[in-house]
């Protein structure tokens, strides 16, 4: 009976959860999937990490090659993200080139690393005007339930703080470039930015973390990104109208989950240098 | 080129309308010299693989001045075309298609908030139903915490944050946001209700047009 | 979208009207339609109309380095595109045949005709050179883009300034606007295409066809011409045969256009010239006129912001410290080296052991059995997961060729039996 209802009218059987203040999932309004992190299980990588949130999976591999500046900033290395949205992890999505939906994630964490400056450019800086480290971090979701967009930037973030770049000097003699991989130096990040995505549901229903269905049949999807108490990003692309309160309430539960996500991230990463 | 003005100032704003002969409604925007045409076609055919049997597909195409589309570019289409389809009653269109192509002529600032302005004067122009009208505007902070209203070029580089703000005309609720830069939760609703004022401004000027346009009936 | 054909009362009439040596819209038959020249703000961005159709172009520069064949020499690149603004049948992404021949001729005409000297864009030789970028972006399709187009990027290359270069031995130093002013590019001369629409298998001809008269014609012929009277380029296409006449009248009447157009040219460069030398109003917003109907104009509006910083006060008291409450949300369980978990909230299909899982993996089948393999596989894992609560099997290399490779069968009640290691061979080693 609930089946034949969830199948013919989906909105009406959420309504229905919604307005007792729950999820057909058990969670709150407020409440976030279990989100489960693996650090450094790619040792290919310079650095990985995995991410789940709930069923969300995303698995982000970072990349090290040496290449040169651009010639108006001598000194800025590159970290290049890219978000891969294969047939693998959702039917929607066909193989070829990257469709729209996968741009725009590529494009949102360009955005989100942009305006936190969570890494130094600078840092990734051999030889000023010839040398510099380009990271290529790719992020390839392996299941598409809803909020990929969280799970890239909670992958990238966590797969940057386990990145280890080998030093690097240069000849000054033969001008060859010598590698030393026994000496690695941590990649330094500077803030942790959490991005928390809220679905709006009915004009009036705010649900934080939406699975795929809740995604599908929301009015709308709000963005917030945070690093420590201040905000970095605040992106909603249209849809429903949202009052200013209902917008501080957001940025609140935002805040809070980014204390929960950087906590994540520092513990596990903490056991992993045990 | 620019006039000197203070913080809470919106620049003087152009329009032309009506202007290209082949599209169903067109808008030329002006916002000091951050200039958007804005051309729509529909409700129009659209190909089978996307059309919607409930509503109208609303696609949006945004052409910069210099090079190839990139991704950036897909963030922007993709951020116009969800703020235009909230606006638009597409359930009055089923199985059509509304086609949406905005090509930068100028940026000198504010330029996002630009472009979804013209938009909704080109929709006001092809007279398409609407739910109500939307009204975006910029704003940058400075990084001695002052907040100025519509920057031009200069200003917002010399900024921390830039936020552009989109209001619906019913009730002033944010319908867009979108942000670059860091800031404050004080200043991000500082911000908002700064835009909000302003956005009023943006919806008469709207108004004024229209009214100028359709005041002798051929 | 498509577009309205041409119906055949229509075709007919214009093909009547052009019989009776006149023309739909009350020109002569060598009359060009009105051109309206208009700059932008940035160097090198033009806007031309003629008659209604218009074309935007823009000029950019970049450094790059040099062609291995022409060490020597910078490079123009030229870019057409034909915007799905301009005409509802244009598709954006990829160049129809239109498109190609359009490009095609401006390359022959500009490049080609090396109106504009390379070798003085080079910087250092080998390593350095300019790439002059030029992008035609089509508004309104109403007959003879290409005309249009020219006249446009040859104003616009005139028009622009790059940025001025010091070299000194090795190091390149590019200034800024603001430190030095720009320099010009040399242009020798200005070639302008002339279209010329043929009918009645090539006896009559029309200058600057509109589009009801391009749908219609037999053939069409461009000359690209200097106004030294050098031709730049020549083409004829089209189901008609030409008498050699036709085509030496053609260049004549195409010499007395080119010189027109050119003037009008030289007359807006001048004028932008002097509106920017005395510090007056220029660009794009200047040009719309003002005294039409339909366009609209409103000066610096003031914005009312004092009600903003009392409400602002009112709202940020309103919240509260809500930090005491979250220690119990947001502690983190490490499983495992590497691996740690935070919330409870909704389902995970991870082996967690919590027996709370099992109770909500009951609702999500019928949404799984829909998705492909590898989601059925993380079922039958979590199904597994029940009798083998405590145990974490961690794959050994002697474990690895003694697993069968089980097909991922929707079955799962087979998989329930088997540990749940040896249904994903050596891929989640770690990861529980």
């Amino acid at each position: 009976m609930a089946n034949d209802l969830k199948t013919f009218q989906p909105k009406e059987y959420y309504r229905k959860f919604l307005e007792k203040d729950v999820r057909p999932d058990g969670r709150e309004l407020g409440e976030c999937r279990s989100t489960v992190v693996n650090i450094g299980s790619i040792t290919t990588a310079e650095g990985s990490a995995l991410v789940k949130l709930g069923n969300t999976t995303v698995i982000c591999g970072i990349k090290a090659e040496l290449a040169n500046p651009k010639a108006d900033e001598p000194k800025n290395g590159y970290i290049v993200p890219n978000v891969e949205l294969s047939p693998m992890c959702s039917a929607q999505f066909r193989p070829g080139a990257p469709g729209e939906q996968a741009q725009v994630l590529s494009q949102f964490v360009v955005d989100v690393l942009q305006n936190s400056e969570c890494v130094n450019l600078q840092d990734l800086c051999i030889v000023s005007g010839k040398l510099v480290w380009m990271l290529q971090c790719d992020m390839i979701c392996l299941d598409y339930d809803g909020n990929v967009a969280d799970a890239c930037v909670l992958s990238l973030v966590s797969a940057l703080k386990n990145t280890c770049l080998p030093k690097v000097t240069v000849n000054e003699e033969t001008q060859a470039i010598e590698t030393d991989d026994k000496i690695t130096n941590n990649l330094k990040v500077q803030t942790t930015p959490v991005s928390t995505t809220f679905a709006i549901f009915d004009d009036h229903f705010v649900i934080v973390d939406p699975t795929i269905e809740e995604e599908t049949l929301a009015t709308g999807i709000i963005t917030i990104v945070t690093k420590e108490k201040k905000l970095c990003m605040v992106h909603k692309p249209g849809g429903t109208p949202l009052k200013d309160s209902q917008i501080q309430l957001c940025i609140d539960r935002a805040i809070e989950r980014s204390g929960q996500a950087t906590k994540l991230i520092d513990e596990t990463q903490c056991s992993l240098d045990r | 080129m620019e006039v000197d003005r203070t913080s809470h100032e919106l620049r003087p704003m152009t329009c032309e309308l009506g202007h290209l002969s082949r599209s169903d409604g067109s808008a030329t925007l002006t916002q000091g010299d951050t200039t958007v045409i804005t051309s729509m076609y529909g409700p129009g055919d659209v190909r089978i693989s996307k059309e919607i049997i409930d509503k109208a597909t609303v696609e949006v195409t945004y052409r910069p001045k210099i090079g190839l589309p990139k991704c950036s570019d897909k963030l922007k289409e993709r951020l116009i075309r969800n703020t235009c389809e909230t606006v638009i009653l597409s359930g009055l269109h089923p199985r059509t298609g509304i086609d949406i192509i905005l090509q930068e002529m100028q940026n000198s600032g504010s330029f996002l908030s630009c472009c979804i302005n013209s938009a909704c004067l080109a929709l006001l122009d092809a007279s398409i139903p609407l739910k109500y009208l939307i009204a975006a505007v910029t704003c940058c902070i400075s990084d001695k915490g002052e907040i100025t209203l519509d920057p031009d070029l200069k200003q917002e580089k010399k900024s921390v944050a830039i936020l552009t703000f989109v209001f619906d005309s019913k009730d002033f609720n944010v319908v867009t946001v979108s942000t670059s830069g860091s800031f404050s939760n004080e200043q991000f609703q500082s911000c908002l209700m700064a835009c909000r004022e302003a956005s009023k401004h943006v919806i008469t000027f709207y108004r004024e047009s229209m009214l100028k346009k359709l005041s002798k009936s051929v | 979208m498509r577009e309205t054909p041409l119906s055949t009362c229509e075709r007919d009439f214009i093909l009547s009207v052009i019989a009776d040596r006149k023309r739909i819209d009350g020109r002569q038959t060598y009359d060009y339609r009105k051109i309206k020249i208009v700059f932008g703000i940035d160097r090198g961005c033009c806007s031309v109309e003629l008659g209604k159709t218009r074309v935007l172009a823009q000029v950019s520069c970049e450094v790059t380095e040099p062609k291995q064949t022409r060490p020597t020499d910078g490079i123009l690149f030229m870019n057409v595109e034909l915007s799905p603004m301009a005409c509802p049948s244009f598709e954006s992404g990829r160049l129809s045949d239109e498109g190609v021949e359009l490009n095609r001729l401006l390359e022959r005409c500009i490049k080609e005709s090396r109106c504009l000297d390379t070798e003085s864009l080079c910087i250092v030789a080998g390593q350095k050179v300019w790439t002059i970028r030029i992008d035609i972006h089509v508004l309104n399709q109403e007959g003879n883009i290409l005309d249009c187009a020219s006249i446009a990027a040859i104003t616009a290359l005139v028009h622009f300034r790059r940025p001025d270069v010091t070299v000194s031995g090795e190091d390149v130093t590019i200034h800024e606007l603001d430190d030095r002013d720009p320099v010009p590019l040399s242009v020798h001369h200005m070639p302008i295409c002339v279209s010329f629409a043929f009918f009645d298998q090539g006896k009559f001809l029309l200058v600057d066809p509109e589009n009801g008269e391009e749908k219609v014609m037999d053939g069409k012929m461009v000359i690209g011409m200097n106004k030294h009277r050098e031709i730049c380029t020549l083409q004829i296409t089209g189901d008609m045969l030409l008498l050699k006449e036709q085509v030496l009248r053609c260049s004549n009447i195409a010499v007395v256009k080119v010189q027109e157009i050119s003037e009008l040219i030289q007359t807006a460069l001048e004028n932008d010239k002097t509106a920017r030398s005395e510090g007056r109003k220029y660009g794009f917003a200047e040009s719309i006129e003002r005294e039409q109907i339909t366009t609209h104009h409103t000066d610096i509006t003031n914005v009312d912001m004092e009600d903003i910083t009392k409400t602002n006060h009112e709202t940020m008291d309103e919240e509260e410290n809500q930090e005491q409450e979250n220690s119990e949300e947001n502690k983190v369980t490490i499983l495992e080296k590497g691996t740690g978990i935070v919330g409870e909230g909704g389902r995970n299909s991870w082996l967690m052991s919590d027996d709370d899982e099992d109770v909500k993996i009951e609702p999500s089948i019928p949404n799984k059995s829909k998705k492909h393999k590898q989601k059925e596989k993380k079922e039958a894992y979590s199904f597994g997961d029940d009798s083998e609560e405590e145990e974490t099997v961690v794959l050994d290399e002697s474990d690895l060729h003694m697993i069968k490779k089980v097909p991922g069968s929707s079955d799962s009640v087979d998989l329930q039996s088997l540990k749940p290691s040896k249904s994903t061979p050596g891929k989640k080693k770690k990861k529980r």
